[in-house]
């Protein structure tokens, strides 16, 4: 039975979709713009500009002063975030009901007025931050270059998804004002934009608001770039040993994925959670409890909208194991599913897992607010969240086996093997004390 | 089309809203039972508190508690693990277990439907769990793992340098609540046992939130399940002491050549939630300080100066006082310069900080309640905290209105008390000598 969660979907004469969800449980809305521009949208010697720009409409536009976008709405009780991704750059607000018409006017004034604003010194701020971000994230932890080893193992070069969301150093060290200045004419607009509101409002008042105040922005982005058909799995897939300073061996197995639109995407997520993803699964039963050759089995599937999808397997290598016979165990459930499927039990928990984590993003405003608006921007409707869980309910058993057999076959399934450097060292740092300090006496507090 | 509007729009007064009043429903084995029906949330959160302070720990078992909480599914004297996790999984429950100083935490999300099978399924892990050796060894290697994992994660390992500095090593809180390599090293299913032989229904807590049209029998499944459950007789203590250690004020470097980064994490002794100060005095003293790119610290390192992603100041309380806390990543080149501008930033006398300052926090922290308490699980998570702490069930509300009615002059006096200078402890991560990648 499809869920009813009203869903209103306007366009206005611009071109800005406008999405509602009325739910009047608190005093509270929460807001999402979805851009229809990511990483995917950046060109060869300027990746990570998606990302960059998200910063950087956090520091003024024409009528708001730098910062002031954050700062003025969480005076008046509201939160403020943004998130890129490959195919969509989101600004996010949650305010008390009574913050509506402030909220609107202030993504009015970044979303068509930003360039007075955007300047050599605040370019050059918020490179250092997202370069600090970058370090902190991905450069100085364990494992955190496994997505970007990941999307250069699966797709090919020059494909959009070929790099991260981050970018590289270089890049982001040699974009200048121009280029994020030409970035956000061709990419920000009413056109490239959907705005999701869900909470206490009715449809008919947020439609006239985003009229006020945003109905006066002039488009004029580029033409979206067409969604390349569906690329099918690897035909030339990669083996790579990776020796870095980890705490474990581990290995990331991955796929090249239907794009999400393709109902084919569903079966292989549900055929990772028959894998990977749940206790019952038959990696989690074999290798964490039987052979305990694994610390850590994982499974996710990522959903994009350009031709293709990521899938991901990622496994701890138990100490003073061979990771080749992690491997090879592996290969064999994967060929296991691809010829048997999965068993009912996994299928089933599949199911209820996907139900129950479905329901608790919708029950969030925020949550809701960012499904609805990647429903209608990737999927073509907003209504998919009241239909997917039927969806998922209907997949049987031997479309996640053909699914398996299809995309997550060991012969399309590239390898990334994490291997500790001098492993068997013990080459954990020492903690030294150095420099005393006069003795301090803080007292108690009350 | 209409024209651009170039003024400002006026924001509307704030609509009423308080915090949900559980009901509260005493049970049969002496737990009492909050309820709060929210409707729309179809997914119910469930939550158990049950009183263990880690501080009773048997020395050289720490992690112990975390470990049992941890183990309570992986079989029971009528289900093995595995068909604890397919019973679980095949009703779309999500099950959660943790310790912290007080005790023990379990948590669990279900679809009103099956609300009676988690139930069942709960209590059967309180009274009947049975820590089989080969499941126990297995989780006590995974444990080791996560610790190695948390070893090269550069925040965690400066938190816990921090922690190991500045607690007293006879106090538990000197060691993580989930133990060290060498402590967890020893358990064994035996300790899990002994652990779990002293759970107790007394002074616990259970909490159900959620939309309860879907679950309409909930009290009396309650009562019928995890309120017949006994455990132990004895009233668990209260946790022991969290001493500030006589070295704690000193700099601890850990180094890591080549990292591009520095972490830095200073702390000094903070307040506990019973400050008669208020503890909202603190959530907006986090928040103008250290809680958004415009607050002190990060207008300055962050958007002034790019030496960060960003620095954040915080509180956290322990039942008995706390600390406060700044850390953050900061560029290996500029850690001298940065951890300078922070200490200096923290160096503002109380009576500096401005009215507008305290205002803005001030109203941040009240209005965006309704936003941060929509969720069932937000809910269900702040009142078990609450229970478990043993505060009163309306203090979110008490809160709320302490800090609508804050005035600059008592938010100045807590910074002073508490805040100038941070110099309890500091500890780094990374080398002041590296150089940037």
């Amino acid at each position: 039975m499809p869920l009813d969660y009203p869903v209103s979907t306007t366009t206005l004469d611009n071109g800005l979709r406008v999405v509602v969800s009325p739910d009047r449980s608190v005093p509270a809305l929460s807001l999402n713009l979805w851009v229809d521009v990511g990483s995917r949208h950046e060109r060869p010697g300027r990746t990570g500009l998606a990302h960059l720009f998200e910063h950087l409409m956090f520091q003024g536009s024409e009528l708001v002063g730098e910062g002031e976008h954050m700062s003025l709405l969480m005076a008046h009780g509201g939160r403020s975030n943004a998130t890129t991704s490959f195919d969509r750059t989101t600004y996010v607000e949650s305010v008390p009901s009574g913050v509506l018409d402030l909220a609107l006017w202030l993504e009015a004034d970044r979303h068509g007025h930003l360039l007075p604003a955007l300047t050599q010194t605040t370019l050059d701020n918020q490179r250092d931050v997202v370069v600090e971000e970058k370090r902190q994230r991905y450069d100085t932890v364990p494992y955190g270059q496994a997505l970007a080893h990941a999307c250069q193992a699966v797709f090919p070069a020059g494909h959009p998804y070929h790099h991260t969301t981050i970018g590289e150093m270089d890049d982001l060290l040699s974009a200048d004002l121009s280029d994020v200045h030409a970035f956000y004419r061709a990419h920000y607009g009413p056109r490239t934009t959907t705005l999701t509101v869900v909470g206490d409002v009715d449809p008919a008042q947020v439609v006239d608001r985003a009229q006020h105040f945003l109905g006066h922005l002039v488009d004029g982005t580029e033409d979206r770039p067409p969604r390349r058909p569906t690329l099918g799995p690897s035909s030339d897939p990669v083996v790579r040993d990776l020796v870095e300073d980890v705490p474990s061996d581990r290995l990331y197995l991955t796929f090249r994925l239907p794009p999400v639109t393709d109902p084919q995407f569903l079966h292989c997520a549900m055929a990772l959670d028959a894998l990977a993803s749940l206790d019952v699964s038959r990696l989690h039963r074999r290798l964490l409890r039987r052979e305990e050759s694994a610390s850590g089995v994982h499974a996710s599937a990522l959903g994009l909208v350009d031709g293709a999808s990521l899938g991901l397997l990622v496994l701890d290598v138990a100490d003073g194991t061979d990771p080749g016979e992690v491997e090879a165990a592996v290969h064999e459930e994967l060929a296991s599913l691809g010829e048997a499927g999965p068993g009912e039990t996994e299928l089933e928990a599949s199911r209820a897992d996907t139900e129950r984590s479905w329901l608790e993003a919708l029950s969030s405003h925020d949550e809701r607010a960012e499904l609805l608006s990647r429903a209608a921007v990737s999927l073509g409707d907003a209504g998919q969240v009241n239909t997917y869980l039927d969806d998922v309910m209907a997949v049987g058993p031997d479309e996640v086996r053909q699914a398996a057999a299809t995309w997550l076959s060991p012969e399309v399934m590239s390898t990334l093997r994490y291997r500790r450097a001098g492993a068997g060292s013990g080459g954990v740092p020492r903690t030294a004390t150095a420099q005393g300090a006069a003795a301090h006496t803080a007292g108690e507090l009350p | 089309m209409n024209g651009r509007v170039t003024e400002r729009p006026q924001v509307g007064p704030p609509a009423p809203w308080s915090f949900p009043e559980p009901s509260v429903v005493p049970l049969p084995n002496g737990m009492r039972l909050l309820l709060v029906d929210l409707p729309g949330q179809h997914v119910l959160s469930l939550r158990v508190f049950l009183p263990l302070p880690v501080s009773d720990e048997e020395r050289g078992t720490e992690g112990a508690t975390l470990l049992m909480a941890r183990a309570l599914d992986e079989g029971t004297s009528q289900h093995t693990g595995e068909q604890l996790a397919e019973l679980t999984e095949r009703h779309g429950i999500a099950w959660g277990a943790g310790a912290g100083e007080r005790g023990v935490h379990l948590g669990l999300e279900v679809a009103g439907r099956h609300l009676g099978i988690a139930l069942a399924l709960l209590t059967e892990c309180l009274s009947s769990a049975s820590f089989p050796e080969a499941e126990v060894d297995r989780l006590r290697r995974h444990r080791l793992v996560d610790l190695a994992h948390e070893h090269a994660d550069p925040g965690v390992r400066a938190a816990r340098a921090f922690t190991a500095a500045y607690f007293d090593p006879r106090d538990r809180p000197h060691l993580p609540v989930g133990g060290t390599t060498a402590t967890v090293s020893r358990l064994t299913s035996d300790h899990l046992r002994d652990r779990h032989a002293q759970l107790t229904a007394r002074g616990a807590t259970v909490v159900l939130v959620g939309d309860l049209s879907d679950a309409p029998s909930a009290v009396g499944t309650v009562a019928a399940t995890v309120g017949a459950w006994k455990g132990d007789d004895e009233v668990a203590g209260a946790p022991g002491p969290a001493r500030r250690s006589d070295r704690a004020h000193r700099t601890v470097l850990v180094p890591r050549p080549g990292l591009a980064q520095t972490e830095i994490y200073l702390g000094r002794p903070g307040p506990d939630r019973r400050t008669p100060r208020g503890w909202g005095t603190y959530q907006v003293l986090a928040m103008l300080l250290g809680g958004a790119p415009h607050a002190r610290l990060d207008r300055v390192l962050r958007e002034e100066r790019g030496y960060t992603y960003g620095v954040r100041l915080g509180f956290r309380p322990r039942s008995v006082g706390g600390t406060t806390v700044v850390a953050g990543s900061v560029r290996a080149d500029v850690t001298v310069p940065a951890l300078a501008e922070t200490l200096r930033i923290l160096d503002v006398p109380g009576p500096e900080i401005t009215d507008r300052e305290v205002r803005e926090a001030a109203d941040f922290v009240a209005m965006t309640a309704p936003g941060r308490y929509a969720t069932a699980d937000a809910v269900a998570d702040e009142l078990v905290s609450l229970a478990g702490e043993g505060l009163a069930l309306d203090t979110v509300t008490q809160t709320l209105s302490q800090v609508r009615g804050l005035e600059r002059d008592a938010v100045g006096a807590a910074w002073e008390r508490c805040g100038r200078p941070p110099r309890g402890r500091w500890s780094w991560w990374g080398t002041p000598t590296g150089r940037p990648a």
